[in-house]
């Protein structure tokens, strides 16, 4: 008995309290879900084509995975790792994404946000551009591009463009004109304006238009790869519920939030924390 | 010398009213797209697949308006919108609600909430479309799900926002329960339910959008997607311009005002 006190004692001085009582009353819907879903698949209230069993989600990892040769050849995409082509595919075209569009946006939204006539003129670009949601792009997209990765790219870059674009714009404009004619009376240049006040002065805002344009991006490509995709997925899901293998959705649609959650949690948001921190005045948790 | 000194100031205010009042910089500025838009319409190979002249666009409205589409196209949308979003909101705020009255309940649901919340509306539609079919049912109930999310989530850190003090100061008078809730916690999480409802609104209009794609359902969403399949470029960019105005004129008359005269009124601003 003893035993079991000091362990449970040693455990919540490891990870406190609160969080440990957090963690179990949010881990109860969860072990709840799970098991009424397990009881449907043993009593079958609903058809398997409906909820597929708990077993037969976890078998379709495999079952995709079952010509794969090995680990390495999942890695160089060999043609029949199903599954891993599909996550890799995703992903690589978020990072592409992000890799184009980061830069673009930012120095775009500094550039625009720079001049006063400028942005007056390009904010309701932006308005417009970010109304038109990145879906609405996609049959446009498809005419422009065919189907296949050309058009997925282009709606996840254009929705990650536009948002940061107008994020950095309204960051820079909100810098005090004060601090940048500082800068200019101790003889500090355009570029030294521009890397010294705009960009850290607007960070914080660029960071929350990172994180905004990272969940509506990620939600954008999964319907571009559903409509105009050849791979990804979204595409993968698509195409699984239309021949009736449920089970391939169900994995799908938790591979596309598990990505996401962990995208979120663990880099987005402890880099929001850390710039807010670092360049800006309060942090609020979101 | 006189005169000709207020002409010159007169042309001068002049000129600032040109470069400062917005209505007349949004106006060069659509006469510019337009220019703009033309001219690259003229250049290129086969404009008619690939970007329709602004003319072309604006007269496959008018057959659209004469065959009596665009208009019931217009009005399906809208009416999924207003439906779908109102039912998310009805039942996204009393959930809310209890989640912010009770601290056990709230920790027991909000890692659940928040998976669900990140697996996007458009992302379980495949399942929906298992066991609804292609319906407007199915489109419903994606915009439910995408609506609900952000307003319960608003309204929960709404009611934890209004401060113990107020609460202890009503029932140290006397107030019951009820009372609590109807005029303290309601009034307090006030300006974020305006604030959730918008963010539910804009988040249910993409979900209509993409819906109405994927189901085939009539609708702005569908024109732009039969547009593709018709090879009707024009009736593409129609729909990209109407479903982008419509959001931006709901958001400014609407939905803007709408959240800044509750925040007006009801609230707590103390920072």
């Amino acid at each position: 008995m003893t035993t079991i006190t000091e362990f449970s004692v040693a455990i919540q001085r490891r990870f406190g309290r609160q969080r440990l009582r957090k963690f179990i009353l949010g881990m109860i819907p969860f072990i709840v879900l799970i098991f009424v879903w397990h009881l449907n698949s043993i009593f079958v209230w609903l058809d398997p084509v409906e909820i597929p069993p708990i077993a037969d989600v976890w078998g379709a990892i495999f079952w995709l995975q079952s010509d794969c040769p090995g680990v390495i050849a999942a890695i160089e995409g060999h043609g029949d790792c199903i599954l891993t082509n599909h996550v890799s595919s995703s992903i690589l075209r978020v990072i592409l994404a992000m890799v184009v569009g980061v830069p673009l946006g930012i120095g775009f939204g500094i550039l625009a946000g720079m001049n006063r006539v400028v942005s007056a003129y390009l904010e309701p670009i932006g308005v417009f551009m970010n109304s038109v949601s990145g879906i609405a792009w996609i049959p446009l997209a498809v005419v422009w591009f065919g189907v296949g990765w050309e058009t997925t790219l282009f709606i996840m870059l254009n929705t990650i463009f536009w948002l940061l674009f107008f994020n950095t714009m309204m960051g820079v404009r909100a810098v005090p004109k004060v601090l940048i004619q500082g800068v200019q009376t101790l003889g500090g240049t355009r570029l030294d304006a521009i890397l010294q006040v705009y960009l850290p002065g607007a960070m914080t805002s660029i960071i929350t238009g990172l994180r905004m344009s990272m969940a509506f991006g990620w939600r954008a490509l999964i319907a571009a790869e559903m409509i105009g995709g050849d791979s990804g997925l979204g595409f993968m899901i698509f195409v699984s519920s239309s021949e009736f293998k449920t089970e391939e959705v169900f994995l799908g649609i938790i591979l596309i939030s598990i990505i996401f959650l962990a995208t979120d949690r663990w880099l987005l948001v402890p880099l929001e924390k850390w710039t807010i921190e670092r360049w800006g005045l309060v942090w609020k948790p979101t | 010398m006189s005169t000709a000194d207020s002409a010159t100031i007169r042309r001068k205010s002049l000129k600032k009213t040109i470069t400062d009042s917005r209505a007349i910089q949004l106006i060069i500025l659509l006469i510019g797209v337009v220019i703009l838009w033309s001219l690259i319409s003229a250049i290129i190979e086969r404009p008619d697949r690939y970007l329709p002249s602004p003319m072309t666009t604006l007269f496959s409205s008018v057959d659209l308006l004469k065959k009596g589409v665009l208009l019931s196209f217009y009005a399906d949308t809208l009416n999924r919108l207003v439906i779908g979003s109102v039912i998310g909101i009805a039942l996204g705020i009393p959930f809310g609600l209890l989640l912010g009255l009770n601290r056990n309940i709230a920790d027991m649901f909000y890692p659940l909430m928040n998976f669900f919340q990140s697996v996007s509306g458009i992302a379980i539609f495949p399942i929906i479309v298992i066991w609804f079919g292609n319906s407007n049912t199915t489109v419903m109930i994606v915009i439910l799900y995408t609506s609900f999310f952000p307003i319960a989530f608003n309204v929960l850190s709404g009611v934890r926002s209004v401060p113990m003090r107020y609460i202890s100061a009503a029932r140290t008078l006397g107030a019951s329960r009820f009372q609590i809730i109807k005029d303290v916690l309601l009034p307090g999480a006030m300006p974020s339910v305006a604030i959730g409802s918008r963010l539910s609104i804009g988040f249910a209009w993409r979900a209509v959008i993409a819906g109405e794609m994927l189901a085939g359902q009539a609708g702005l969403g569908n024109m732009i997607f039969a547009g593709q399949e018709l090879d009707n470029t024009a009736q593409i960019l129609l729909g990209m311009m109407l479903i982008g105005l419509t959001w931006i004129m709901l958001d400014h008359f609407l939905l803007r005002p709408l959240e800044s005269d509750t925040i007006e009124r009801w609230g707590l601003v103390q920072r």
